[in-house]
């Protein structure tokens, strides 16, 4: 498979800080793949996450993302992204249909297109029936259905997702993943953080894991657990970061 | 362009879905200027329609009590009500209990002082000029002075402009009666009427002119003052709800999303500066409106509009976005909505303070007024000022002009720096 990001020796050094939070990174991320990055507590996971899709500047280093094959920056594939951070991050004062209109407008999706597309999200995602109710009062379910409803509202090639079932119940999360793997399969590569192994183990296939801001192994699930003996996602985590905390 | 009619969308629905901060964000500015017009209304009347409640204790047995009272009516200055027979103490426990801040009582010997002191002068007058005879008895009992009673709230100033009032009167009579005795020791029954005419109503006058442009005289009232003030109050209040909004967006990460999508971030601004405009001019239109028609269905005056309507656009415009740009500085610069609402409302209490929102800056210390020219706040009055109360010519607007721009400039800039160092731009 072709790459559709190239990471190249990218580190991060926050302001009044001793470590960097990425020290030198790199990797390819294939077209189509489903990629989990996994990592202690401040391992640099969301830090990651948040450079290869924009929202901070990596220290050093060099990013290339592919579109129609050829090497172009992020600006050019902004559209084509999708990003769903682990905070809520939209209106609550709005309601679902009216967050997801604005945020759509800003890609310049047009409006017919916009609201057939609303339609089809919100159905998928078991929100049709408070399409007009204010997210501000939906439970932490609802609300992670509508983040993510947000973050693929420009179909994207690319969709980074931060965490995207942290704190729901067990048929959101069902919900989520579902969609994400039809999203998968329908072309969209996926790039995503998350603490939970299991959930990891059964959706990715590729694992990443990072801690103190070094690549420790990127590989297909199944190579690292013949690799290192180990029978879980989970027991090979601990295997390769440790037990101690880091926080 | 649709971006920016789809941000403009979304801060609209924000703002109407809030229904209860919507019609704080009217209702407050309303009631606002409703009781702060209606409070000081009595105060400007005080100052400005000169008729001054007076309780006037007149104990005199002779008949010049009587004939001060009148000068005192004639004056068109006192609303005096009369009283006899009082104790001095009682006159004080008057003053305290009830609504009056001013008290004159005339002692018992007034008419009898009066007639001595003017005899006495008149006679010495003939004696000097070699026409009339020395007099054997001279009376030089101290005259009994008039006591002048009044509230501890009445300022010193106001109370030194009544005194220096009755003083003139009481000249006024002394002058006459001095005059009437010399003639009656010169043998004449009464004044000519032409000598009276001369010596009475021959006085310079003072022609009173205002500083103003307009074409008629706008007389400064409660409503002139405060509708313009507290809706520049009002608007600069608007730190509370636009300040919280950035920080809330901020924080709570739609501002992060905004940078994973192609879209400018200076379209989120813009949108929010403009509904925050538009709800501005509205809170602004809506309040002079009131002034205008409503204030004088309850006792108010009514406000009177001036005639540079364009420079009373351009002033408001400005106003709104000094106000706007305010907020959005000090919601970019914190760091939770408390910090936002908590800091922004005490520096809007400060600069009103210093800016001559409550208290015109005249009557502030020198150096206070000098610091009072960093609010924005006194620059907005300052413009209101020009165009309500000295006719709104564009030369007297250009300093406001000036400052207004710089300032909303100076917002601008310092959001751009911290958005750019915090990677939003």
């Amino acid at each position: 498979m072709s790459a559709i990001i190239e990471i190249n020796k990218v580190s991060k050094q926050y302001p009044k800080t001793e470590k960097p939070s990425l020290n030198d990174i790199s990797f390819e991320v294939a077209k189509g793949s489903k990629i989990g990055i996994f990592g202690p507590n401040g391992a640099g996971k969301t830090t990651l996450i948040s450079i290869l899709c924009g929202i901070i500047k990596q220290s050093s280093g060099e990013i290339t993302y592919f579109k129609d094959n050829q090497p172009t920056g992020l600006k050019e594939v902004l559209p084509k992204i999708g990003y769903v951070p682990q905070d809520f991050s939209f209106f609550p004062e709005l309601s679902p249909y009216q967050n997801l209109m604005y945020f759509g407008a800003l890609y310049g999706i047009q409006k017919k297109e916009l609201k057939s597309k609303i339609d089809e999200l919100l159905k998928v995602l078991g929100l049709s029936h408070v399409i007009h109710k204010k997210v501000g009062k939906f439970s932490g379910g609802m609300k992670r259905r509508v983040n993510l409803a947000i973050g693929i509202i420009n179909n994207p090639d690319i969709l980074f997702l931060d965490e995207p079932t942290v704190g729901v119940d067990v048929q959101s999360k069902n919900a989520i993943m579902t969609y994400l793997e039809e999203l998968n399969v329908n072309g969209t590569t996926i790039i995503y953080t998350s603490h939970h192994m299991n959930e990891g183990q059964e959706f990715c296939n590729q694992i990443l894991l990072i801690d103190q801001g070094i690549l420790i192994t990127l590989d297909n699930l199944d190579h690292l657990l013949a690799d290192h003996n180990e029978t879980s996602l989970e027991a090979l985590f601990l295997k390769l970061t440790g037990i101690e905390y880091r926080d | 362009m649709g971006k920016l009619l789809a941000s403009i969308k979304k801060e609209f629905l924000i703002l109407v879905n809030d229904k209860v901060g919507l019609l704080l964000m009217y209702l407050m500015p309303i009631l606002l200027v409703f009781i702060i017009t209606l409070v000081q209304d009595s105060t400007f009347k005080l100052v400005n329609e000169n008729t001054i409640e007076i309780v006037v204790v007149n104990n005199d047995q002779g008949n010049l009590g009587d004939t001060l009272i009148s000068l005192l009516k004639s004056s068109g200055s006192f609303d005096i009500s009369e009283q006899s027979n009082i104790e001095s103490t009682k006159i004080q426990e008057s003053l305290l209990n009830d609504d009056h801040l001013l008290a004159i009582e005339i002692p018992s010997s007034f008419s009898q002082n009066l007639n001595e002191k003017a005899n006495n002068i008149s006679s010495n007058m003939l004696q000097e000029f070699g026409i009339g005879e020395e007099t054997t008895s001279k009376t030089n009992e101290p005259v009994l002075p008039l006591s002048l009673y009044y509230d501890p709230v009445l300022q010193e100033s106001f109370r030194f402009s009544i005194v220096s009032s009755i003083y003139s009167y009481l000249s006024a009579l002394e002058n006459r009666l001095m005059i009437e005795n010399l003639y009656t020791q010169m043998g004449y029954d009464e004044i000519p009427d032409a000598m009276e005419q001369q010596f009475f109503n021959n006085r310079i006058g003072i022609n009173q002119i205002s500083a103003n442009n307009a074409a008629g005289e706008v007389i400064p009232n409660s409503t002139q003052h405060n509708v313009p003030a507290w809706s520049i109050f009002a608007m600069f209040f608007m730190v509370i709800s636009l300040g919280g909004n950035i920080v809330k967006e901020r924080v709570s990460g739609s501002f992060i999303r905004l940078q994973t999508i192609p879209a400018s971030f200076s379209l989120v601004l813009i949108s929010k500066m403009f509904m925050y405009l538009v709800v501005a001019i509205t809170q602004l239109a809506v309040i002079f409106m009131l002034g205008k028609f409503i204030f004088p269905f309850i006792g108010l005056p009514s406000l009177s509009l001036p005639s540079n309507i364009l420079g009373l656009i351009v002033i408001s415009v400005l106003s709104a976005l000094s106000a706007i740009s305010f907020a959005m500085l000090v919601g970019t610069y914190a760091k939770t909505q408390e910090q936002a609402s908590g800091f922004g409302a005490i520096t809007v209490i400060i600069l009103a303070a210093i800016g001559g929102i409550w208290v015109p800056t005249f009557v502030m210390p020198y150096y206070l007024q000098q610091i009072g020219k960093i609010s924005p706040m006194h620059w907005c009055l300052e413009g209101y000022y020009a165009l309500f109360l000295k006719g709104g010519d564009w030369y007297l607007l250009t300093p406001t002009l000036i400052f207004l721009i710089l300032f909303i400039l100076a917002c601008q800039i310092l959001i751009y720096v911290k958005l750019k160092i915090q990677n939003y731009i």
